[in-house]
């Protein structure tokens, strides 16, 4: 059975038999004719037999993936956060802005190529921008630029300001289990005011991959 | 605050077949005065225009009840409107009765509905699609009998807020969902009623719902809050992709059998 996680920039993908590896497709390049048997996703829809919405599957790729009985899991896709809160085992809260935060990966990806910045090497400044989103959050990385900072600064402000927008947006826990791209953005895991535990891109197939065992 | 003469001698002077528009519940007292005219609840969409036409006369970022009932006012062609306002709807209801006075050429009758007689609630706690039941509760407001009696279900899931601007988002709730908030204090018929509208089932999953931009929304989110299993909702004019999946996913994860299942 082949399971994937239809996202908007990147799609990712794991046949359910054992030992399968999990990869991943730009999304941009993928055929027209491409089928699954259960996806998740903004794209998943028009690609699958059948479709899990993705909170649904980001609990359960939580379940799968987190021992604690409480915590706090923050995905931060290309266009939107959404995140999912137990408490005891129970399912305490959720959220999903797809709105204001519209974009925020996305832009963050745009922003390194566009500047050549190598994310790996730089440190949180101190300081960040007041953003509602990434697309709205661009012109202060323009208007410090004028100011005479250093493009890698202001875009370095720009991405703490992002972290600070999903913190908050996620209730500003303790210690934030992080899901999605910008798991492998290594300035943006450090802009958290807190502790954050990075699972990679595949948590919400692994909420697909348990809802199909359990459907089994 | 009761009809003064003035307004029941205008709204008992309108023509049988005069049109007359509800903003909120209107007291008992108006209800029996406008029955048998022809009644638009101007809350609900009605009006097939873009709701952008209101922008001005409100802003953009307002309650999307109350641009409708701006959009519906002018394209209705209405003899009056009956608008209830403060406690028993909204301060913002208040300052859209003014701006709705300095545009229309009809009467604007304010009301504050303080009526306590409670006509009960057998519509939310029956077992019914979702959608409807809340249909049916806002049509009973132009209503002045005592209802029809439903027998009460086991509740699933529950609803607690106003009437939503967009009712699509009611397909996704199972029909054993009891209906909490104003919306019950609606077919109660006794809109100011702080006990009713903070009542909840702590012992059932329930969506906190308000429209964005409404006064409601700090009570929704704090009640939520407070319930061991709730989930604070607010959605615009339309309800995205989104707002449908928290309230799958919501559902789900309670172990809730929903409509979309």
């Amino acid at each position: 059975m082949l399971l994937a996680d239809f996202g908007t920039t990147y799609s990712k993908f794991i046949d359910s038999s054992p030992g399968s590896k999990p990869y991943i497709l730009e999304t941009k390049a993928l055929p027209a004719d491409l089928h699954v048997d259960i996806a998740t996703g903004h794209n998943g829809k028009r690609f699958s037999t059948s479709y899990i919405n993705e909170l649904t599957a980001l609990a359960k790729g939580g379940e799968a993936r987190i021992t604690e009985k409480s915590f706090t899991l923050l995905d931060c896709g290309s266009r939107d956060i959404k995140y999912i809160r137990y408490k005891n085992g129970q399912l305490a809260d959720m959220g999903w802005n797809a709105e204001c935060g519209a974009s925020m990966g996305f832009t963050i990806e745009l922003l390194e190529r566009y500047y050549d910045i190598d994310f790996t090497t730089l440190t949180p400044p101190a300081s960040y921008f007041s953003i509602t989103c990434g697309v709205l959050g661009m012109s202060h990385i323009f208007d410090e630029i004028t100011t005479g900072v250093s493009e890698t600064i202001a875009v370095a402000k720009f991405v703490k300001s992002i972290a600070i927008n999903a913190y908050r947006f996620a209730g500003e826990p303790s210690t934030i289990h992080l899901s999605g791209g910008l798991c492998d953005n290594p300035l943006f895991v450090k802009s958290f005011p807190c502790e954050v535990i990075p699972l990679g891109r595949y948590v919400l197939l692994d909420g697909i991959k348990k809802i199909a065992r359990e459907r089994i | 605050m009761g009809l003064t003469k003035t307004d029941l001698d205008i709204l008992n002077g309108l023509p049988a077949r005069a049109k007359v528009g509800i903003v909120g519940v209107p007291p008992l007292q108006a209800i029996h005065a406008i029955t048998g005219k022809t009644i638009f609840d101007l809350d609900e969409p009605i009006v097939r225009q873009n709701i952008d036409e209101t922008i001005l006369y409100l802003p953009r970022v307002y309650c999307a009840i109350l641009r409708t009932v701006m959009l519906n006012s002018l394209h209705l062609d209405l003899d009056a409107i009956v608008i209830d306002v403060g406690a028993g709807k909204c301060d913002a209801a208040l300052h859209v009765a003014a701006i709705l006075g300095d545009k229309l050429a009809i009467p604007i009758i304010q009301t504050r509905n303080s009526d306590t007689l409670d006509f009960g609630t057998p519509l939310c706690d029956a077992k019914m699609n979702l959608e409807e039941k809340i249909g049916s509760i806002c049509t009973g407001i132009q209503n002045p009998h005592p209802h029809i009696t439903h027998e009460s279900c086991l509740p699933t899931a529950g609803f607690w807020g106003v009437p939503p601007r967009d009712f699509s988002i009611l397909k996704l709730f199972p029909d054993t969902t009891h209906v909490f908030g104003w919306t019950r204090c609606m077919e109660n018929k006794t809109p100011d009623n702080w006990p009713l509208e903070t009542l909840v089932n702590p012992d059932i999953p329930t969506i906190f719902f308000s429209q964005s931009f409404c006064a409601k929304t700090a009570m929704a989110k704090h009640l939520a809050s407070r319930h061991s299993h709730g989930l604070f909702l607010d959605s615009d004019v339309t309800a995205g992709n989104s707002i449908r999946a928290k309230i799958q996913a919501f559902l789900e994860l309670n172990g809730v059998n929903h409509a979309s299942c």
